[in-house]
């Protein structure tokens, strides 16, 4: 039943698009009959044959961006949620730049790591340390002191009692936070492409954006969406898995 | 029960807490003997420092000033292979089962996991739990909560068995039972057990003797010898006196906790 009211609004929101896209001028927007041989063209290599090499390169950027966001993130929860003087002394700090619009750190990130991929690794890292390190403050605070008593009365000392009862009652939060993480931190990356870069995707869409060639352009967005909700679809499968566990 | 060799010297204990209000005496010179063997129970006016009593029996709350003493040594922390305790809410890890529950003190202590599972699954059959060894904590009723912590504590088989409230949220019948349940228990095991319950009929059909505290700070009033055989009717005429002498004694002390008002 889901999938059919999904399925009609998707129907509708393309039938619409086709007749307002007919109606437009072709430089502004394209109907999705006008997409698809684009979309076609685009696979087949022949208007991008570069794509495959793009594609891994922001993959690839992504899996650092995301891989450093998960370690410092993870890092600093716990340097800031274990230590009550730490955490007074530097929480409202993270939280004042949590609230300032991250894009208006990627000018100085350019200048800094320069057009490259660094740039745009930063970026992508930026975006995902906040929420990994803020779901690590709090799960700490989500664990039920009295079970840390228990864990220390039955003879736990501090890694034990971190490793079965911190990390199993965080756990769900945590991967929460991992989860919106891997969203940002592709987010990251593929605007800091888009804003100013000769490769990967973002540079692509740009590319094809900066000539007009609109159908190329929606057909790579269409794939850089498909990237997207891939991989927070497979978050969101582990997400699950961690739920079941840890209930 | 002067007969038995102590197992626990509690010698002038005092202990304040620290608290944004200033310090909180919640002990002032506590001294209390326990033999081995004996089925011990606190009781006394809500905050009067009962859980903070048991909590340095356990290693778990340092003292002030003063001694306690098990098995002769001072206490510097828990010590799982001479004490084992039952808290006051229960406090099972919800993500591990029945099973895992009563088995977290053996795997602590590195017992290999074949062997710890049969301690555990051995002690499910006492424990009323044979059918609910795969289920979460949130699966049970609160009775069984309850006696998982109790296997829980009884599966590193101490000589030593801290309880504080263990049938607090229980209701009457229940509680009547697990009362039951729990003597057999301490019959078969000889284990030392120290208790902390409000209630005077569980106090008086269960202990070997009570201890009454004061209101806050604690100290010792006075100690009730209960001599009687097992198990005890709540009707008998010894029984019945003793329960007015008891709550004589806490009134009183009840009364000074609520500020000398009713
Ligand atoms: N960690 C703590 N920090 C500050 N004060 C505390 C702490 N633990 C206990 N207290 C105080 O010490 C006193 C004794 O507390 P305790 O929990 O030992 O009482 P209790 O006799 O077990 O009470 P109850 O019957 O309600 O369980 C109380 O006044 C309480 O407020
Ligand atoms: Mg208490």
């Amino acid at each position: 039943m889901t999938v059919l009211v999904r399925l009609a609004l998707l129907a509708a929101v393309l039938a619409v698009w086709e007749v307002a896209g007919r109606a437009a001028n072709p430089l502004m927007a394209v109907p999705p009959s006008a997409v698809l041989p684009a979309l076609r063209e685009l696979l087949l290599l022949r208007s991008y044959p570069d794509l495959p090499a793009s594609l891994l390169l922001t993959l690839r950027e992504i899996a650092l961006a995301y891989g450093l966001a998960v370690a410092a993130g993870l890092a600093c929860g716990f340097a800031l949620g274990m230590n009550r003087l730490v955490g007074r002394a530097y929480g409202p700090m993270l939280a004042a730049l949590y609230a300032v619009p991250a894009v208006v750190w990627y000018p100085s990130l350019m200048l800094f790591f320069g057009l490259d991929a660094a740039s745009k690794i930063a970026f992508g890292f930026l975006l995902g340390f906040f929420p990994v390190t803020l779901a690590v403050l709090a799960g700490i605070r989500q664990v039920n002191p009295q079970l840390v008593t228990v864990a220390r009365a039955y003879g736990a000392g501090p890694v034990r009692v971190f490793a079965s009862v911190m990390v199993p009652a965080m756990l769900f939060t945590l991967v929460g936070g991992l989860r919106t993480g891997l969203a940002l931190s592709v987010i990251g990356v593929i605007v800091g492409e888009i804003l100013g870069s000769k490769r990967g995707m973002g540079a692509l869409i740009n590319h094809a954006y900066g000539l007009l060639r609109t159908a190329d352009y929606v057909a790579l967005v269409l794939m850089t969406l498909v990237l997207i909700v891939g991989s927070d679809a497979l978050a969101s499968l582990v997400e699950r898995r961690a739920r079941k566990w840890s209930e | 029960m002067t007969a038995s060799p102590r197992i626990i010297a509690i010698e002038n204990v005092t202990k304040r807490y620290l608290t944004s209000s200033g310090p909180v005496e919640a002990l002032h010179e506590v001294s209390l003997a326990v033999g081995e063997g004996e089925f011990c129970t606190l009781i006394g006016p809500s905050g009067c420092g009962k859980s903070t009593l048991l909590g340095m029996l356990g290693g778990l709350v340092p003292l002030d000033s003063g001694r306690v003493l098990v098995d002769g040594q001072p206490v510097t922390g828990p010590d799982p292979r001479r004490v084992a305790t039952v808290f006051q809410d229960a406090g099972l890890f919800p993500w591990r089962t029945t099973l895992e529950n009563v088995e977290f003190g053996l795997e602590l202590q590195g017992v290999p996991a074949e062997r710890r599972r049969g301690v555990a699954t051995e002690l499910l059959g006492p424990l009323g739990l044979r059918g609910f060894a795969g289920k979460y904590p949130r699966e049970l009723s609160g009775g069984m909560k309850q006696r998982v912590a109790i296997g829980r504590a009884l599966a590193i088989d101490t000589k030593i068995l801290l309880m504080d409230e263990p049938f607090g949220a229980l209701d009457e019948q229940t509680r009547l039972l697990m009362g039951e349940w729990l003597l057999d228990i301490w019959r078969r095991t000889k284990k030392t057990v120290i208790f902390v319950t409000h209630s005077l009929q569980e106090a008086l059909l269960l202990s070997t003797r009570i201890a009454v505290m004061t209101a806050r700070p604690g100290r010792i009033k006075s100690v009730l010898e209960v001599g009687m055989d097992y198990p005890r009717l709540m009707e008998s005429g010894e029984l019945v006196a003793l329960r007015a002498k008891l709550w004589s004694e806490i009134r009183e002390e009840s009364l000074r906790a609520m500020g000398g008002r009713l």
